[in-house]
């Protein structure tokens, strides 16, 4: 801590000398590309782990998965590392064919063996992103026939019932399906941890580019992958550094220190819009704003107070000023664009309705509750407007502030009263969001499947079977209406406060071309970016 | 009235005092007529006496709540003008008023660290100094672990343990402020203890808490009081780094230091919002610096007049 004091002090003073002498100039180099980002909810770099914004998204550059999807059309997808698939007659197999001739970074070969291993490893580690590939029944002890390599160059993907086909291949375009070099990890295995240990700091992968250094709160660092098999990127390197503060960033952006700045508030966006250096990018993110209401507290656990909590968020207000650019309202738990999407917000600030619920919930004086902040702009300022829009119904919140590691431990612990966070899909079909605020399995504290709703303690007996019906529905418009029923229902008495759907907005220096911002997080890609 | 004075004036200053009362009361008024000769000294007094008035009546004087937001959409960051004389902040909250307010916060810290801080240190050192030996040796080794740590390492360290909050960051403030007062005092003592008239307390069979109490804290004070007038602007840089860091006082309070954080990512185009809090850290840190100089001065007994 005393450390980081000083070294933000030195930063202080070089800027300082930075901005007295303007002759000072300081160009990244032209196969470089530095960004200026918030990278402090970095946990772990190993596939099976990471579940993060800045951790998918550098997944998303350095790993390769069996399949993608077309980014203008989600709908639309194709093979990676697989070059083929079919589904069995009884809908239960997926078997896929590998593209041969294709080597990781390592210089390894890759093979049916290395996606079986991957695949089965994300299930034994049993961190939080496996229950995107359990979900489909695999579980610790089924998974050696589960998930099976046929041959060298072919594997099968058997699952429990016959889900809606879309529905797993969408599952396996997300970042815990990653390949992962089978060779090289268990080369560093240690304890039976399947090389977990070393490959939360270093890379076995197989994409456009390598991740050559992570160093916590400080820097991230891709190079080119010179064994890649598709087209090599145009950047040698693509450099993130850690920038908390977004005036920073924006002073490094103008100097031409950093080529993209990632976390501007809308205050800055404004003012940088004149000039001619600097091109604005946005695009709809499938991530929500919301708010998670811990039913261990028993205030929260009143279904009059969470319904009164909804009524006391001044949505439109914040969306205009806090949040310009950066976000629209949204109470549904499914993002604009998803299939069976609800977007009408049925909540808007209203002080009366909530006091009457108070007091219908016997606590017509309000009561006392911690929020527990992340740090990092617009998270601080929307708790403070939340803080107080609440006040105004005598809802007293007190803000416990912290790094993006520490509010995200004590959320996955269920440690907290009210929660503010951002949650984006893990893959593109309705379920995945429909599964983590809907449905519960098990509500005690050492659960295995720790979706939001069990994060909030919510038990969801009637909910979560209409969510396990709703995968296996393969008529797309019956399936919609399953999943517009359980938004409806989760509005209205579920433990969240959905709030806003994010517009993710990045600053380029105007030489900056071709970086893609896809529709998730994981689809951040700088593969194809160059820099004239 | 004049005549009241002139009689109140020769009273205080009599050469003959009556009673023990009008000694000291006379010593103090010799003191504070030394102090007003010196102009810098008394400005810093006007400083701390307006911080006083300010926080006494900020309720009387503000202009608007320090915690509730205004209309986000036609409130916020407002520069400074005729109905938000210091402007309005991100969240459209009067700055003005949050400056007042934040002055209670501000003198709050400083009284409490001062009370819990200052008897501390003269306990501990005057008890060190007075025995002498292995209670010396002890008491200060302990010392000397606290004066190893930077100040505000050690306050940042105290906060994390106890957890944010504007009473943890007065008792971490605290912990850290005794052990130049312990040093000070157990030098005074050391210098005082073998005198004469200790000696002659302790043949009447005087015990050492009453040695201790009666002739040696009350001559140790004056340098200590002096230490602590001058630390004071130290304190609160303290406190408004803890709540810079998010360590300190937590939003909505109207501390300073929180809203210099809060204002620092909008210093480029909406200067006022970091501004005006940093300038009033600033003027009272002088303040009370300049007249910890002055007191000095005044008071110091071995200072050459």
């Amino acid at each position: 801590m005393g450390l980081a004091f000083v070294s933000r002090g030195l930063a202080a003073a070089v800027f300082a000398v930075a901005l007295a002498s303007s002759s000072v100039f300081a160009a990244t180099p032209k196969d470089t590309l530095v960004q200026a980002w918030q990278i402090d909810d970095i946990i772990s770099l190993d596939p099976a782990e990471l579940f993060e914004f800045s951790t998918t998204e550098i997944a998303g550059n350095t790993y390769e998965r069996l399949i993608g999807y077309d980014l203008d059309d989600v709908s639309k997808m194709f093979g990676v590392v697989a070059e083929s698939w079919t589904v069995s007659d009884d809908g239960k197999t997926i078997s896929f064919k590998i593209r041969e001739g294709r080597k990781f970074a390592s210089g390894n070969p890759i093979t049916a063996a290395d996606v079986e291993f991957s695949l089965q490893r994300a299930v034994l580690l049993d961190k939080s992103p496996a229950f995107i590939i359990t979900q489909f029944g695999i579980t610790k002890d089924n998974v050696k026939d589960a998930i099976k390599a046929t041959g060298d160059y072919t594997l099968d993907f058997t699952m429990d019932r016959p889900y809606a086909p879309s529905f797993a291949l969408y599952a396996l375009t997300s970042s815990v399906a990653s390949v992962v070099d089978k060779k090289l990890v268990l080369e560093h295995e240690a304890d039976g941890d399947l090389g977990n240990g070393w490959l939360k700091t270093h890379y076995a992968g197989s994409g456009p580019f390598t991740i050559r250094d992570w160093r916590a709160n400080e820097v991230v660092v891709l190079e080119r992958n010179p064994n890649f098999s598709g087209t090599p990127t145009p950047l040698s390197r693509v450099i993130y550094r850690h920038i908390p503060e977004t005036a920073t960033q924006r002073i490094l952006l103008e100097k031409g220190d950093v080529d993209i700045a990632r976390n501007l508030g809308p205050e800055q966006i404004t003012a940088l819009s004149g000039n001619p250096d600097i091109k604005i990018q946005r695009a709809p993110k499938g991530t929500l704003y919301y708010l998670g209401l811990n039913q261990k507290n028993p205030n929260l656990a009143k279904p009059e107070v969470r319904e009164a909590l909804k009524y006391l968020v001044d949505y439109s207000a914040i969306v205009d000023t806090i949040m310009k650019d950066q976000a629209s309202v949204h109470q549904a738990f499914l993002p604009k664009g998803f299939l069976g999407a609800v977007n009408d917000n049925p909540y808007a600030l209203d002080v009366d309705k909530a006091k009457a619920l108070l007091a219908k919930a016997g606590l017509p004086d309000g009561f006392t509750v911690t929020m527990d902040v992340r740090s990092t702009q617009p998270i601080t300022g929307v708790a403070e407007a939340i803080q107080s829009s609440f006040a105004k119904a005598g809802v007293k919140v007190e803000i416990i502030p912290g790094d993006g590691k520490q509010t995200l431990t004590k959320y996955r612990a269920r440690a907290h009263d009210i929660y503010i966070g951002d949650w984006g899909s893990d893959y593109q079909d309705p379920h995945s969001n429909a599964q983590t605020f809907a449905s519960n399995p098990d509500n005690k504290d050492d659960a295995s499947s720790k979706t939001l709703a069990w994060r909030n303690a919510w038990p969801t007996p009637v909910l979560g079977p209409e969510v396990g019906a709703a995968i296996l529905e393969r008529d797309p418009a019956k399936r919609a209406a399953l999943y517009e029923k359980l938004q409806r229902d989760v509005m209205a008495d579920g433990p969240f406060v959905i709030m806003f759907q994010k517009t993710e907005s990045a600053a380029l220096r105007s030489n900056v071309q071709g970086f893609i911002m896809g529709p998730s997080f994981d689809n951040n890609l700088a593969t194809s970016t160059s820099k004239d | 009235m004049a005549g009241t004075s002139s009689s109140l004036a020769a009273w205080l200053t009599t050469a003959e005092p009556q009673s023990r009362a009008q000694a000291r009361l006379g010593h103090a008024w010799q003191g504070f007529r030394r102090l007003s000769r010196n102009p810098t000294a008394m400005a810093g007094l006007a400083i701390v006496v307006l911080l006083i008035f300010v926080a006494v009546f900020a309720p009387l004087l503000a202009t608007h709540s320090p915690i509730a937001s205004g209309d986000l959409r036609t409130e916020r960051l407002l520069p400074p003008g005729p109905v938000f004389w210091l402007g309005t902040d991100d969240q459209a909250r009067d700055i003005y008023s949050r400056l007042l307010y934040g002055s209670r916060l501000t003198l709050a810290v400083v009284i409490l660290v001062s009370v819990i801080a200052t008897p501390i240190g003269l306990a501990i050192g005057t008890i060190s100094g007075y025995f002498g030996g292995w209670i010396d040796r002890i008491l200060m080794r302990i010392t000397d672990i606290f004066l190893a740590f930077p100040r505000l390492v050690l306050a940042l360290a105290f906060v994390a343990a106890l957890g944010p909050g504007i009473e943890n960051a007065i008792i971490a403030i605290a912990i850290t402020a005794w052990p130049p007062y312990a040093r000070l005092a157990r030098a005074e003592t050391l210098t005082i203890r073998n005198s004469d008239f200790i000696h002659a307390v302790r043949l009447q069979g005087g015990s050492s808490l009453r040695i201790l109490l009666k002739h040696i804290v009350p001559l140790c004070l004056s340098s200590v009081t002096v230490r602590v007038t001058l630390d004071m602007a130290g304190i609160i840089l303290t406190a408004a780094g803890l709540g810079f860091l998010g360590l300190g006082a937590q939003p909505p309070t109207p501390e300073w230091g929180t809203m210099i954080a809060q204002g620092r990512r909008f210093l480029m185009d909406q200067w006022w919002v970091a501004a005006v809090p940093g300038i009033a850290i600033f003027v009272v840190s002088l303040g009370f610096n300049l007249l910890g100089d002055g007191l000095r001065d005044a008071l110091d007994p071995k200072a050459a007049r």
